[in-house]
Protein backbone atom coordinates (compact mmCIF):
# COMPACT_ATOMS: atom_id res chain seq x y z
CA UNK A 1 0.00 0.00 0.00
CA UNK A 2 1.19 3.50 -0.43
CA UNK A 3 1.25 6.53 2.25
CA UNK A 4 -2.43 7.91 0.60
CA UNK A 5 -4.06 4.76 0.44
CA UNK A 6 -3.73 5.05 4.69
CA UNK A 7 -5.37 8.93 4.42
CA UNK A 8 -8.38 8.51 1.92
CA UNK A 9 -11.19 9.29 4.69
CA UNK A 10 -11.11 11.91 6.91
CA UNK A 11 -12.92 11.99 10.54
CA UNK A 12 -15.83 14.10 10.14
CA UNK A 13 -17.04 16.04 13.45
CA UNK A 14 -20.34 15.01 14.91
CA UNK A 15 -22.61 17.63 14.73
CA UNK A 16 -26.15 16.91 17.29
CA UNK A 17 -28.79 19.14 16.73
CA UNK A 18 -32.47 19.39 18.63
CA UNK A 19 -35.08 16.33 17.31
CA UNK A 20 -32.46 14.21 15.51
CA UNK A 21 -34.04 10.30 15.02
CA UNK A 22 -31.81 7.14 15.92
CA UNK A 23 -30.49 6.71 12.43
CA UNK A 24 -29.18 10.27 12.24
CA UNK A 25 -27.32 10.01 15.21
CA UNK A 26 -26.05 6.75 13.82
CA UNK A 27 -25.25 8.60 10.33
CA UNK A 28 -23.12 11.47 12.94
CA UNK A 29 -21.58 7.79 14.71
CA UNK A 30 -20.61 7.04 10.92
CA UNK A 31 -18.76 10.52 10.12
CA UNK A 32 -16.81 9.89 12.65
CA UNK A 33 -16.28 6.38 12.22
CA UNK A 34 -14.17 6.07 15.10
CA UNK A 35 -14.21 3.52 18.00
CA UNK A 36 -17.77 2.39 19.35
CA UNK A 37 -19.07 4.60 17.12
CA UNK A 38 -17.92 3.76 14.26
CA UNK A 39 -18.11 0.55 15.27
CA UNK A 40 -21.88 0.66 15.92
CA UNK A 41 -22.74 2.74 12.72
CA UNK A 42 -20.97 -0.48 10.23
CA UNK A 43 -23.23 -3.25 12.77
CA UNK A 44 -26.39 -1.12 11.69
CA UNK A 45 -25.48 -0.65 7.75
CA UNK A 46 -24.33 -4.92 7.80
CA UNK A 47 -27.94 -5.82 9.60
CA UNK A 48 -30.05 -3.47 6.97
CA UNK A 49 -28.29 -5.37 4.24
CA UNK A 50 -28.77 -8.90 5.82
CA UNK A 51 -32.26 -8.23 6.23
CA UNK A 52 -32.48 -6.45 2.66
CA UNK A 53 -30.96 -9.85 1.26
CA UNK A 54 -33.84 -11.72 0.62
CA UNK A 55 -31.76 -14.92 0.15
CA UNK A 56 -30.49 -14.54 3.67
CA UNK A 57 -31.16 -16.61 6.92
CA UNK A 58 -30.51 -14.67 9.73
CA UNK A 59 -30.06 -16.58 12.74
CA UNK A 60 -30.10 -14.53 16.49
CA UNK A 61 -27.94 -15.76 19.10
CA UNK A 62 -28.91 -14.42 22.43
CA UNK A 63 -27.16 -15.18 25.83
CA UNK A 64 -27.01 -12.81 28.88
CA UNK A 65 -29.87 -11.52 30.83
CA UNK A 66 -31.19 -10.19 27.79
CA UNK A 67 -34.85 -10.81 28.39
CA UNK A 68 -35.10 -9.75 32.29
CA UNK A 69 -33.59 -6.43 31.23
CA UNK A 70 -35.96 -5.69 28.81
CA UNK A 71 -35.37 -6.38 25.25
CA UNK A 72 -37.97 -9.26 24.98
CA UNK A 73 -40.85 -7.36 23.05
CA UNK A 74 -38.09 -6.22 20.33
CA UNK A 75 -36.81 -9.77 20.17
CA UNK A 76 -40.65 -10.73 19.56
CA UNK A 77 -41.19 -7.67 17.37
CA UNK A 78 -38.34 -8.50 15.26
CA UNK A 79 -39.77 -12.69 15.14
CA UNK A 80 -43.41 -10.85 14.03
CA UNK A 81 -41.60 -9.03 11.61
CA UNK A 82 -39.67 -11.50 9.72
CA UNK A 83 -36.23 -9.86 10.69
CA UNK A 84 -34.87 -12.30 11.77
CA UNK A 85 -35.63 -16.36 11.00
CA UNK A 86 -34.06 -18.66 13.68
CA UNK A 87 -33.20 -17.60 17.42
CA UNK A 88 -30.81 -19.16 19.21
CA UNK A 89 -30.73 -18.56 23.17
CA UNK A 90 -30.19 -19.93 26.41
CA UNK A 91 -32.61 -21.60 27.91
CA UNK A 92 -32.86 -18.67 30.82
CA UNK A 93 -33.77 -15.95 28.70
CA UNK A 94 -36.59 -18.17 27.29
CA UNK A 95 -37.18 -18.81 30.87
CA UNK A 96 -37.70 -15.29 31.72
CA UNK A 97 -40.36 -14.51 29.21
CA UNK A 98 -42.60 -17.40 30.37
CA UNK A 99 -42.13 -15.65 33.86
CA UNK A 100 -43.41 -12.40 32.29
CA UNK A 101 -46.05 -14.11 30.04
CA UNK A 102 -47.71 -15.49 32.94
CA UNK A 103 -47.98 -12.59 34.46
CA UNK A 104 -44.97 -11.99 36.56
CA UNK A 105 -42.32 -8.93 36.60
CA UNK A 106 -38.40 -8.03 36.79
CA UNK A 107 -38.10 -5.07 38.96
CA UNK A 108 -35.63 -2.19 38.61
CA UNK A 109 -32.63 -2.82 41.36
CA UNK A 110 -29.47 -2.03 42.16
CA UNK A 111 -26.57 -3.93 42.56
CA UNK A 112 -25.34 -1.79 45.65
CA UNK A 113 -27.15 -3.96 48.26
CA UNK A 114 -27.68 -6.66 51.29
CA UNK A 115 -27.48 -9.90 49.04
CA UNK A 116 -28.48 -11.51 52.20
CA UNK A 117 -31.53 -9.82 53.16
CA UNK A 118 -33.09 -10.62 49.47
CA UNK A 119 -31.97 -13.93 49.97
CA UNK A 120 -34.02 -13.78 53.29
CA UNK A 121 -37.14 -11.82 51.67
CA UNK A 122 -36.79 -14.57 48.82
CA UNK A 123 -35.78 -12.15 46.19
CA UNK A 124 -33.19 -12.75 43.00
CA UNK A 125 -30.44 -10.54 41.60
CA UNK A 126 -29.44 -10.34 38.28
CA UNK A 127 -27.25 -7.24 38.93
CA UNK A 128 -29.36 -4.58 38.74
CA UNK A 129 -32.65 -6.59 38.52
CA UNK A 130 -34.30 -8.12 40.77
CA UNK A 131 -36.76 -10.81 40.46
CA UNK A 132 -39.56 -12.39 43.27
CA UNK A 133 -39.07 -16.25 43.49
CA UNK A 134 -42.64 -16.33 43.55
CA UNK A 135 -42.38 -15.58 39.88
CA UNK A 136 -40.22 -18.59 39.59
CA UNK A 137 -42.15 -21.04 41.12
CA UNK A 138 -45.22 -19.79 39.08
CA UNK A 139 -43.39 -20.10 36.05
CA UNK A 140 -42.00 -23.86 37.49
CA UNK A 141 -45.48 -24.79 38.27
CA UNK A 142 -46.97 -24.20 34.78
CA UNK A 143 -43.96 -25.44 32.70
CA UNK A 144 -43.95 -28.89 35.02
CA UNK A 145 -47.67 -28.51 33.85
CA UNK A 146 -47.37 -28.02 30.10
CA UNK A 147 -44.75 -30.73 30.51
CA UNK A 148 -47.14 -33.58 31.81
CA UNK A 149 -50.00 -32.57 28.72
CA UNK A 150 -47.01 -32.31 25.87
CA UNK A 151 -45.65 -36.10 27.39
CA UNK A 152 -48.95 -37.14 27.24
CA UNK A 153 -49.38 -35.92 23.29
CA UNK A 154 -46.28 -36.60 22.31
CA UNK A 155 -46.68 -40.32 23.28
CA UNK A 156 -42.93 -41.29 24.15
CA UNK A 157 -41.91 -39.41 20.61
CA UNK A 158 -38.75 -37.33 21.51
CA UNK A 159 -38.66 -33.86 20.82
CA UNK A 160 -35.83 -30.97 20.16
CA UNK A 161 -35.69 -27.95 22.28
CA UNK A 162 -37.20 -26.27 18.92
CA UNK A 163 -40.10 -28.71 19.17
CA UNK A 164 -40.83 -28.29 22.77
CA UNK A 165 -40.42 -24.15 22.58
CA UNK A 166 -43.02 -24.43 20.09
CA UNK A 167 -45.48 -26.34 21.97
CA UNK A 168 -44.83 -24.11 25.09
CA UNK A 169 -45.20 -20.60 22.86
CA UNK A 170 -48.81 -23.00 21.56
CA UNK A 171 -49.95 -22.83 25.30
CA UNK A 172 -49.39 -19.10 25.89
CA UNK A 173 -51.58 -16.42 25.57
CA UNK A 174 -48.72 -12.87 25.96
CA UNK A 175 -48.87 -11.39 22.44
CA UNK A 176 -45.08 -9.97 23.70
CA UNK A 177 -43.97 -13.38 24.49
CA UNK A 178 -40.80 -14.27 22.68
CA UNK A 179 -42.25 -17.76 22.11
CA UNK A 180 -45.90 -16.86 21.30
CA UNK A 181 -44.48 -14.76 18.49
CA UNK A 182 -41.72 -17.88 17.21
CA UNK A 183 -44.82 -19.88 17.13
CA UNK A 184 -47.12 -17.89 15.42
CA UNK A 185 -44.39 -16.78 12.94
CA UNK A 186 -43.07 -20.25 13.03
CA UNK A 187 -39.68 -18.96 13.93
CA UNK A 188 -37.36 -22.30 15.02
CA UNK A 189 -36.29 -21.19 18.50
CA UNK A 190 -33.25 -23.57 19.42
CA UNK A 191 -32.05 -24.13 23.14
CA UNK A 192 -28.59 -25.64 22.67
CA UNK A 193 -28.07 -25.62 26.42
CA UNK A 194 -31.76 -26.29 27.87
CA UNK A 195 -30.32 -28.32 30.77
CA UNK A 196 -28.62 -25.27 32.20
CA UNK A 197 -31.58 -23.51 33.05
CA UNK A 198 -34.83 -23.48 35.01
CA UNK A 199 -35.87 -26.36 32.20
CA UNK A 200 -33.83 -28.71 34.07
CA UNK A 201 -35.11 -28.41 37.12
CA UNK A 202 -38.86 -28.31 36.35
CA UNK A 203 -38.02 -31.16 33.66
CA UNK A 204 -36.23 -33.32 36.60
CA UNK A 205 -39.45 -32.94 39.12
CA UNK A 206 -41.84 -34.02 35.73
CA UNK A 207 -39.89 -36.67 35.27
CA UNK A 208 -40.19 -37.51 39.33
CA UNK A 209 -43.69 -37.75 38.81
CA UNK A 210 -43.75 -39.90 36.56
CA UNK A 211 -41.67 -43.03 37.48
CA UNK A 212 -43.51 -45.50 35.23
CA UNK A 213 -41.01 -43.45 32.75
CA UNK A 214 -44.33 -41.73 30.70
CA UNK A 215 -42.55 -38.44 31.25
CA UNK A 216 -41.92 -36.14 28.35
CA UNK A 217 -38.35 -36.88 26.19
CA UNK A 218 -36.29 -33.96 25.14
CA UNK A 219 -33.37 -35.27 22.43
CA UNK A 220 -30.93 -32.08 22.53
CA UNK A 221 -28.94 -33.98 19.65
CA UNK A 222 -31.80 -33.81 17.60
CA UNK A 223 -31.32 -29.73 17.21
CA UNK A 224 -28.20 -30.29 15.73
CA UNK A 225 -29.48 -31.33 12.33
CA UNK A 226 -32.67 -28.79 12.24
CA UNK A 227 -30.45 -26.04 12.54
CA UNK A 228 -27.55 -28.14 9.93
CA UNK A 229 -30.55 -28.50 7.35
CA UNK A 230 -31.67 -24.77 7.66
CA UNK A 231 -28.31 -23.85 7.02
CA UNK A 232 -28.00 -26.14 3.61
CA UNK A 233 -31.11 -24.91 2.36
CA UNK A 234 -30.38 -21.48 2.82
CA UNK A 235 -28.47 -19.64 0.32
CA UNK A 236 -26.70 -17.18 2.30
CA UNK A 237 -26.17 -16.66 6.43
CA UNK A 238 -26.37 -13.86 8.50
CA UNK A 239 -25.69 -13.51 12.64
CA UNK A 240 -26.27 -11.25 14.63
CA UNK A 241 -24.90 -12.14 18.60
CA UNK A 242 -25.91 -10.57 21.95
CA UNK A 243 -22.93 -11.80 24.08
CA UNK A 244 -21.98 -15.04 23.25
CA UNK A 245 -21.20 -18.06 24.77
CA UNK A 246 -23.29 -21.48 23.78
CA UNK A 247 -25.84 -19.55 21.52
CA UNK A 248 -23.43 -17.94 19.39
CA UNK A 249 -20.82 -20.88 18.72
CA UNK A 250 -24.60 -22.91 17.98
CA UNK A 251 -24.91 -20.35 15.11
CA UNK A 252 -21.18 -20.77 14.28
CA UNK A 253 -20.62 -24.21 14.44
CA UNK A 254 -23.42 -25.22 12.64
CA UNK A 255 -22.04 -23.04 9.74
CA UNK A 256 -18.75 -24.73 9.32
CA UNK A 257 -21.12 -28.07 9.13
CA UNK A 258 -23.15 -27.14 6.54
CA UNK A 259 -20.02 -26.57 4.86
CA UNK A 260 -21.03 -22.73 3.98
CA UNK A 261 -19.05 -19.92 6.64
CA UNK A 262 -21.26 -17.15 7.22
CA UNK A 263 -21.75 -14.50 5.00
CA UNK A 264 -23.05 -11.71 7.26
CA UNK A 265 -21.92 -11.02 11.10
CA UNK A 266 -22.50 -8.84 14.14
CA UNK A 267 -21.42 -9.96 17.07
CA UNK A 268 -22.32 -7.58 20.29
CA UNK A 269 -20.25 -8.23 23.18
CA UNK A 270 -17.96 -7.16 26.29
CA UNK A 271 -15.93 -9.59 26.35
CA UNK A 272 -12.17 -10.03 25.37
CA UNK A 273 -10.47 -11.97 23.18
CA UNK A 274 -7.42 -12.65 25.39
CA UNK A 275 -8.44 -15.45 27.56
CA UNK A 276 -9.63 -17.57 24.47
CA UNK A 277 -13.05 -17.95 25.26
CA UNK A 278 -15.69 -18.10 22.72
CA UNK A 279 -17.99 -14.24 23.57
CA UNK A 280 -14.93 -12.55 23.27
CA UNK A 281 -13.28 -14.54 20.50
CA UNK A 282 -12.65 -12.15 16.86
CA UNK A 283 -14.49 -12.44 14.43
CA UNK A 284 -11.41 -12.30 12.57
CA UNK A 285 -10.40 -15.64 14.88
CA UNK A 286 -13.62 -17.23 13.63
CA UNK A 287 -12.64 -17.10 10.34
CA UNK A 288 -9.36 -19.21 10.98
CA UNK A 289 -12.13 -22.04 11.68
CA UNK A 290 -14.23 -21.91 8.38
CA UNK A 291 -17.06 -20.76 10.69
CA UNK A 292 -17.16 -16.86 9.13
CA UNK A 293 -16.11 -16.26 5.42
CA UNK A 294 -13.08 -14.11 5.00
CA UNK A 295 -14.78 -11.58 2.88
CA UNK A 296 -17.86 -11.68 5.00
CA UNK A 297 -19.41 -8.74 6.14
CA UNK A 298 -18.99 -8.32 9.65
CA UNK A 299 -18.27 -6.39 12.56
CA UNK A 300 -17.83 -6.41 16.71
CA UNK A 301 -19.05 -3.62 18.62
CA UNK A 302 -17.54 -3.51 22.18
CA UNK A 303 -20.48 -2.33 24.32
CA UNK A 304 -23.52 -2.94 26.30
CA UNK A 305 -26.02 -5.22 24.61
CA UNK A 306 -28.39 -3.80 25.95
CA UNK A 307 -27.75 -0.59 24.58
CA UNK A 308 -26.39 -0.99 21.60
CA UNK A 309 -28.57 -3.37 20.32
CA UNK A 310 -31.75 -0.93 20.10
CA UNK A 311 -29.97 1.83 18.94
CA UNK A 312 -29.14 -0.59 15.87
CA UNK A 313 -32.57 -1.74 15.40
CA UNK A 314 -34.12 1.41 15.69
CA UNK A 315 -31.67 2.52 12.90
CA UNK A 316 -32.51 -0.11 10.96
CA UNK A 317 -36.21 0.07 11.25
CA UNK A 318 -36.24 3.99 10.03
CA UNK A 319 -34.23 3.42 6.83
CA UNK A 320 -36.50 -0.07 6.54
CA UNK A 321 -39.75 2.19 7.02
CA UNK A 322 -43.12 0.93 7.43
CA UNK A 323 -44.13 -0.96 3.92
CA UNK A 324 -40.79 -3.70 4.22
CA UNK A 325 -42.41 -7.08 3.68
CA UNK A 326 -39.32 -9.38 4.41
CA UNK A 327 -39.90 -13.09 3.81
CA UNK A 328 -39.26 -15.41 6.48
CA UNK A 329 -36.41 -17.70 4.74
CA UNK A 330 -36.19 -20.38 8.17
CA UNK B 1 -35.83 -6.33 60.36
CA UNK B 2 -36.38 -7.01 64.33
CA UNK B 3 -35.35 -9.89 66.80
CA UNK B 4 -36.18 -13.01 64.71
CA UNK B 5 -39.23 -15.60 65.89
CA UNK B 6 -37.85 -18.83 66.62
CA UNK B 7 -40.48 -21.69 65.78
CA UNK B 8 -42.54 -23.32 68.44
CA UNK B 9 -44.89 -24.67 66.17
CA UNK B 10 -44.93 -26.38 62.83
CA UNK B 11 -45.16 -24.80 59.76
CA UNK B 12 -44.71 -24.83 55.94
CA UNK B 13 -42.68 -21.49 56.40
CA UNK B 14 -39.91 -23.30 58.51
CA UNK B 15 -39.79 -26.22 56.00
CA UNK B 16 -36.32 -25.88 53.76
CA UNK B 17 -38.26 -27.87 50.69
CA UNK B 18 -40.26 -24.32 50.33
CA UNK B 19 -40.42 -21.92 47.63
CA UNK B 20 -42.14 -18.73 47.78
CA UNK B 21 -45.83 -18.89 45.69
CA UNK B 22 -47.43 -15.66 46.99
CA UNK B 23 -45.01 -14.19 49.49
CA UNK B 24 -45.54 -14.52 52.63
CA UNK B 25 -48.99 -16.45 53.09
CA UNK B 26 -48.38 -19.36 50.05
CA UNK B 27 -45.59 -21.33 49.43
CA UNK B 28 -45.12 -23.73 46.51
CA UNK B 29 -44.26 -27.46 48.25
CA UNK B 30 -42.65 -29.30 45.59
CA UNK B 31 -42.41 -32.38 47.41
CA UNK B 32 -46.25 -32.41 47.22
CA UNK B 33 -46.09 -31.70 43.09
CA UNK B 34 -44.17 -34.80 43.27
CA UNK B 35 -46.65 -36.85 45.06
CA UNK B 36 -49.72 -35.32 42.49
CA UNK B 37 -50.78 -33.16 45.61
CA UNK B 38 -52.06 -29.40 45.41
CA UNK B 39 -48.35 -27.77 45.84
CA UNK B 40 -49.54 -24.80 46.71
CA UNK B 41 -50.25 -24.44 50.73
CA UNK B 42 -50.46 -22.07 53.10
CA UNK B 43 -47.38 -20.54 54.99
CA UNK B 44 -49.22 -22.09 58.20
CA UNK B 45 -49.99 -25.45 56.72
CA UNK B 46 -47.24 -28.46 57.70
CA UNK B 47 -46.60 -31.98 57.36
CA UNK B 48 -44.07 -34.94 58.14
CA UNK B 49 -41.17 -32.83 56.77
CA UNK B 50 -41.30 -30.29 59.29
CA UNK B 51 -37.80 -29.60 60.96
CA UNK B 52 -37.46 -27.54 64.33
CA UNK B 53 -34.74 -25.63 62.26
CA UNK B 54 -35.39 -22.01 61.73
CA UNK B 55 -35.24 -20.81 58.11
CA UNK B 56 -33.15 -17.78 57.47
CA UNK B 57 -35.98 -16.26 55.29
CA UNK B 58 -38.90 -13.77 56.17
CA UNK B 59 -41.90 -15.66 55.50
CA UNK B 60 -43.20 -16.93 58.23
CA UNK B 61 -42.16 -14.01 60.19
CA UNK B 62 -43.88 -12.00 57.47
CA UNK B 63 -47.19 -14.13 57.62
CA UNK B 64 -47.36 -14.08 61.14
CA UNK B 65 -47.23 -10.12 61.56
CA UNK B 66 -49.82 -9.89 58.78
CA UNK B 67 -52.08 -12.10 60.23
CA UNK B 68 -51.83 -10.08 63.54
CA UNK B 69 -52.16 -7.40 62.13
CA UNK B 70 -55.48 -8.65 60.32
CA UNK B 71 -56.93 -9.98 63.68
CA UNK B 72 -55.75 -6.73 65.77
Amino acid sequence: MKREDFLRETVIPMKLRPKMTVNQLIQEFSNSGCFGAGRLSSACDIFERMVRDEQCTIFLAVAGAMVPAGLRAVIAYLIRKKLIDVLVSTGANMVHDLVEALGGHHYKGHWFVDDFLLYKYHIFRIYDIFVPEEAFTKADKAIMDMFDEIAKESEGHSLSSCELMWEIGSRLNDPESILRAAYEAKVPVFLPAIRDSEFAFTYWVHSKRHPAGDFLKVDTFKGVSEIINIMERSSRLGMVVLGGGVPRNTVQHAALMAEKGLDYAVVITMDRPETGGLSGSTLKETVSWGKVKEKADKTMVIGDALVIFPLMVAAVLERLGEKLERRSVG
Amino acid sequence: MEKRLEPRERFCGNCRYHNAYQYPDLILCFVRYQKNEDPVVSTFGCCGKWELKSQECFCLEEALRKRNEREG
